[in-house]
């Protein structure tokens, strides 16, 4: 429904129908029938928001509860927010247009360190106090949850309570206690100390944080039996967790405008830069029975002719070859086209290819992340050369002629060989095309290289790690650009300053907190869009707040050091990444889950990879 | 096959949706209804649709009209009730016909402007309107693909009529609509504000579509 103030502002902006809601299988009740009112905050614009999958699942999720329900909230462009700031108008939820400042519950979801602008921002919108000392109630009760909540610290003054691992169950239950508290006319303190009982919720006020001397963490300290560490929590049964079988249909044009299907949570690789292949071990898959029925009854209820298979490296599906001969049976009759969006390039071959191309010919992206073999090592990989070559030519005899390489720079041990390796490797592969037999006739080949700056995070093996400052990583962008001597490599590298940013909240502590404070005040948001972003203005209130970004960013820390998030437990011991991140300084590579069980804590969680007959 | 002409409102929240848009959750709308539907043969296939006449985005339509080929008889009511179970509520079917006009021949369009200003009152904002409309010309600049230029818009007025209620004024008018001229209603609306230095916020419906003889569109 569309807030009648909102409205008369429509015509003033662009793309009006991102305001609207209104969408097929957009969900409303009555609120007078419904004891808790969820508002879903999604940090960033509707287009952006909308394209989530974790969102989706547990929107359905909450509203498949009769005395829940749960609307959508996205962040209004610049142009909407200066509008609703100059006529006063707060930030609404899309489906009844009732403020934020309305819902028993405020849910932000924390994909991006560089969202946290946002998050402030949008609280403020909604006239809702950004401080969680400054909700006195027990009402609008602002969670967290998602990646970035692995390291609450930087935003743990504002957020009431995290929740820390996968949402499906624990959500759930924070909203009943939620309910009986209220029924009881509880207060807020009491109903947060009941929650930090629950496994995978963190409520930070609980603990008490001391600092050194030098800047890093004495002691973290849990007061009113608030547990130490907080464990996470996730989902076992993938085949039996909630999956929605229908989607909010946008009217206007979103980023992945597609059904989506996830496959499996987790990734037996354990690449040493990738958070989420540590977050989310053990891995835990779907069986292809269960796949194959949700992809149907989606695009069935949806009208997509789309599905996304959605995973980490899903080429690593155990059953890969038997879930797409499942898929093909159907969705050829069917006009449907399949997408892999994550393939490795060790999982790519002939029958993959075969099966994905039947209706649509989607890009070919690969991340072999590093140029050389040595820096592969270092960063787990595990992709050799000559694999990459010969995926890309059975690509190009497939017909393929543009593909696209994700490299990192920055990376730890990395060397200017290294980097200039990227520049090689693009022109191998530009190579194999013209060395290729069966190429497209009479077409060029397009290869685009992409170098991403490397930001080391909590819970992986760099957690430790020293970022590349500005001046380093733009050298290496340069020495990139120079070493590329052909037309047919695009060469593409992001901004080392964003990439900067995200280091430091990504490893933040509770200080940080006056810094984004500061931000909210100053009405700094959309930090992730070239647009907004300034990093000079970034550095200018680090400096008012009197810290040094680069202490977090730039540092590298010993491993007896108290991290930030140390009390936090995502059931991977802390010497088992000690030990990856020297294996890492020998470049000694470490085989996958379905090699050999290297021990890093995930088997007791009791299920999943870890206990897969080899 | 058979061709029909699909009948639907374009109001509520997606009045904000652009033509694209429309386009979009039609095409969508109509693979999930399982309408049998001709399909285009090219690289990508997908269903072969015609709008009439684009509706600009945050105007109400209350006659638009969507072609489209069938390649099994169905009965329309079912076309109806599938199409609606498959649409946002801001999109109704509600008749199906078979094409009598093609949309080509389309001249004219009759649009309700509902018009208020937060600057003035009612009785003023008439006054205004009223006005304007007694100008022996209104030129107003004009964006299109080629550049800005100057048209009178009180040359393309045909049968018009101006009321006032307790909330707004209203413009009942005739302008000229199809693939050789247009003038956007939203004009008027721009020549009365600037004119007259104040902010007005505008409704605006269109309630039917005509060609040259301003005979309404079948």
């Amino acid at each position: 429904m569309i807030n009648k103030d909102m409205e008369r502002l429509l015509l003033k902006v662009q793309k009006p129908g991102r305001y609207v809601g209104g969408e097929l299988n957009s969900v409303g009740k009555n609120k007078s029938e419904v004891d808790v009112r969820f508002a879903f905050c999604f940090p960033d614009t509707y287009e952006v928001g909308m394209s989530h999958l974790g969102m989706k699942i547990l929107y359905s999720q909450f509203n498949s509860v009769p005395y829940i329900w749960c609307e959508r909230v996205f962040a209004p462009w610049i142009d909407m927010e200066d509008l609703m700031r100059q006529n006063n108008i707060p930030l609404c939820a899309l489906e009844s247009g009732d403020s934020v400042r309305d819902f028993d519950f405020i849910g932000f979801t924390l994909q991006y360190e560089l969202s946290y602008s946002n998050i402030l921002n949008m609280l403020s919108l909604g006239g809702v106090p950004i401080k969680s000392a400054d909700r006195k109630d027990l009402f609008n009760i602002v969670v967290a949850g998602g990646p970035c909540a692995c390291n609450p610290e930087p935003i743990a003054d504002f957020v009431d309570l995290f929740f820390i691992g996968e949402g499906e169950d624990v959500d759930l239950e924070v909203i009943e206690l939620y309910r009986q508290c209220r029924k009881n006319k509880e207060s807020k303190g009491s109903f947060l100390r009941k929650a930090a009982q629950i496994q995978g919720v963190y409520v930070p006020s609980l603990y008490e944080i001391t600092y050194n001397d030098d800047g890093t963490v004495n002691a973290i300290t849990p007061k009113d039996n608030a547990p130490m560490p907080i464990k996470k929590r996730l989902v076992m049964d993938m085949d039996n967790s909630y999956y929605p079988n229908n989607f909010v249909l946008p009217m206007v044009e979103i980023v992945h405008d597609r059904a989506v299907e996830e496959i499996f949570r987790g990734c037996i690789r354990g690449c040493r830069f990738c958070q989420a292949g540590f977050l989310y071990r053990p891995v835990r898959e779907k069986s292809p029975e269960v796949i194959d029925n949700q992809c149907h009854t989606l695009c069935h209820n949806t009208g997509y002719d789309e599905v996304s298979l959605s995973s980490l490296s899903s080429s690593d599906y155990s059953q890969i070859g038997a879930l797409l001969e499942k898929l093909t049976t159907w969705s050829k009759d069917e006009s449907v086209s399949l997408s892999l969006p994550s393939l490795r390039v060790d999982g790519f071959n002939d029958e993959i290819l075969s099966k994905i191309k039947t209706v649509r010919k989607s890009g070919l992206t690969f991340a072999p992340e590093a140029g050389t073999q040595r820096m592969r090592n270092v960063i787990n990989k595990n992709v050799e050369e000559q694999e990459l070559l010969e995926t890309c030519t059975t690509a190009f005899n497939g017909g393929w002629t543009t593909v696209k390489l994700y490299f990192m720079i920055g990376l730890p041990t990395e060397t200017m060989d290294d980097v200039e390796g990227i520049a090689h490797l693009g022109q191998k592969v530009v190579d194999a095309y013209y060395s290729c037999e069966n190429k497209p006739k009479g077409k060029s080949v397009r290869v685009t290289v992409s170098a991403s700056s490397f930001v080391p995070k909590p819970f992986t093996p760099f957690q430790w790690e020293p970022q590349d400052t500005t001046q380093q990583i733009v050298e290496k962008q340069q020495h990139i650009k120079t070493a590329i001597t052909t037309k047919k490599i695009q060469f593409n590298y992001h901004d080392s300053s964003t990439s900067f940013l995200e280091a430091v909240f990504a490893r933040g502590d509770r200080r940080l907190s006056a810094v984004l404070e500061k931000a909210c005040h100053k009405g700094f948001h959309f930090d992730g869009w070239n647009d907004c972003f300034s990093l000079t203005k970034w550095l200018e209130i680090f400096d008012e707040c009197g810290i040094d970004p680069s202490f977090y960013a730039n540092r590298k820390r010993s491993f007896d050091e108290t991290l930030p998030w140390d009390h936090i437990d995502y059931g991977i011991k802390k010497e088992f990444l000690i030990n990856e991140c020297k294996k890492a300084y020998e470049s000694t590579t470490t085989p996958n889950c379905r090699q050999q069980c290297s021990n890093c804590g995930a088997t007791q969680w009791k299920g999943g990879v870890c206990y897969e007959k080899r | 096959m058979k061709s029909v002409r699909v009948w639907f409102t374009k109001d509520k929240e997606a009045r904000y949706i652009s033509h694209l848009d429309l386009n979009r959750t039609m095409l969508r709308a109509i693979s999930h209804s399982k309408i049998p539907v001709w399909h285009t043969e090219g690289f990508n296939p997908h269903p072969f649709i015609t709008f009439a006449l684009p509706l600009s985005l945050g105007f109400r339509g209350v006659k638009e009209t969507m072609d489209m080929k069938l390649v099994e008889d169905i009965p329309y009511d079912e076309i109806i009730a599938k199409l609606n179970n498959s649409l946002p509520m801001g999109i109704r079917v509600y008749q199906v016909t078979e094409p009598v006009m093609k949309p080509g021949v389309i001249a004219y369009g009759l649009f309700d402007i509902k018009i208020n200003s937060a600057d003035v009152p009612v009785d003023t904002l008439y006054k205004l309107t009223n006005n304007l409309f007694n100008m022996d010309e209104i030129m107003v600049e004009k964006k299109s693909k080629k550049g800005i230029r100057e048209v009178d818009l009180k040359e393309n007025f045909c049968k018009y009529t101006i009321t006032q209620d307790t909330d707004n004024v209203n413009i009942q008018i005739i302008l000229p609509a199809g693939s050789t001229t247009n003038v956007n209603p939203s004009l008027i609306v721009k020549a009365i504000g600037d004119i007259n230095n104040i902010e007005i916020y505008a409704d605006i419906t269109r309630l039917d579509i005509y060609n040259g003889e301003v005979k309404s569109f079948e």
